[in-house]
């Protein structure tokens, strides 16, 4: 019974100690990152290694409300996905109105090349990517 | 006795399962080189790994209300990351300004008669097309 109970011991204190590394190494990702993006995703992965983190937690200390921790710490970090997407897609937009504003008659000529493209092209059977659809390219095979 | 063993060396095969998924995903995050390709990496440890590390947690708990509510989380989970995904891809897909250098690659027209070359070299020609047509 004792040996059983040492190794519960060793594989939750084991899990811990990996999961511990590897929130270390995600949020270094999370700093190097080059995109907003990269960095989003390394904080969101970052979030699910904490939340299993605390649901091994609850196993080994046998506290039963770390489980209701492990959940409400799910739903906000989702949350916090979702709001911080939403905030950096509203900063992108508005740093291009302001450049569309410098350069309009660029801007302007741009979108209706896309729109013949798109109208007269091959546009019908092609997948907007962007928004603006400035990098629209497919590639058939 | 051996009942208890049985089921501890479930509880640790479920929990390193999930443990190497979550290694695979940090190194796969930290190995792709661009943002749509680390997502498939870190939804992997989204999905199966938290799957696989709750499960053994359940194995060690038995039948009780911890598991259900571990259960619950995996639930909550797995309907709450593939909606942080598409949020993410979204915002990159929106504000990547590089994005056509991926390739997209489209059932249709031409499928089948000319393999990987012709492929790389449409998105060369189409790349120098399109940067003639913006100017």
């Amino acid at each position: 019974m004792e040996a059983l109970r040492m190794a519960y011991e060793w594989l939750l204190t084991g899990s811990l100690i990996i999961l511990a590394v590897l929130i270390i190494i995600s949020m270094i990702r999370s700093v190097l990152g080059p995109r907003i993006a990269d960095r989003i995703i390394a904080v969101n992965m970052t979030g699910t290694m904490v939340i299993m983190m605390v649901a091994v937690l609850s196993v080994y200390l046998e506290e039963n409300y770390l489980v209701d921790v492990c959940l409400i710490y799910a739903m906000i970090s989702f949350l916090g996905v979702v709001v911080l997407c939403k905030v950096y897609t509203g900063v992108y937009l508005q740093r291009k109105n302001r450049k569309a504003d410098l350069g309009a008659v660029e801007d302007n000529l741009r979108e209706q090349m896309t729109e013949s493209r798109e109208t007269f092209g091959n546009g019908a059977e092609g997948r907007k990517i962007s928004e603006n659809g400035k990098h629209v390219r497919e590639v058939t095979g | 006795m051996t009942a208890e063993w049985i089921r501890f060396v479930a509880a640790a095969g479920l929990c390193l399962l999930g443990l190497a998924f979550e290694v695979m995903a940090v190194f796969g995050v930290n190995r792709f080189g661009r943002a749509l390709n680390r997502m498939h990496a870190a939804a992997m440890g989204d999905t199966l790994g938290i799957l696989f590390m709750l499960l053994g947690l359940m194995v060690i708990r038995g039948f009780s209300m911890d598991s259900l509510k571990l259960f619950l989380v995996v639930a909550f989970f797995w309907t709450a990351s593939p909606v942080s995904g598409h949020m993410i891809s979204r915002l990159e897909a929106m504000t990547d300004e590089e994005l056509g250098e991926l390739t997209v690659i489209r059932k249709g027209r031409k499928a089948g008669k000319d393999g990987a070359e012709g492929a790389g070299k449409e998105i060369e020609s189409r790349k120098g097309s399109d940067e003639n047509e913006v100017i």
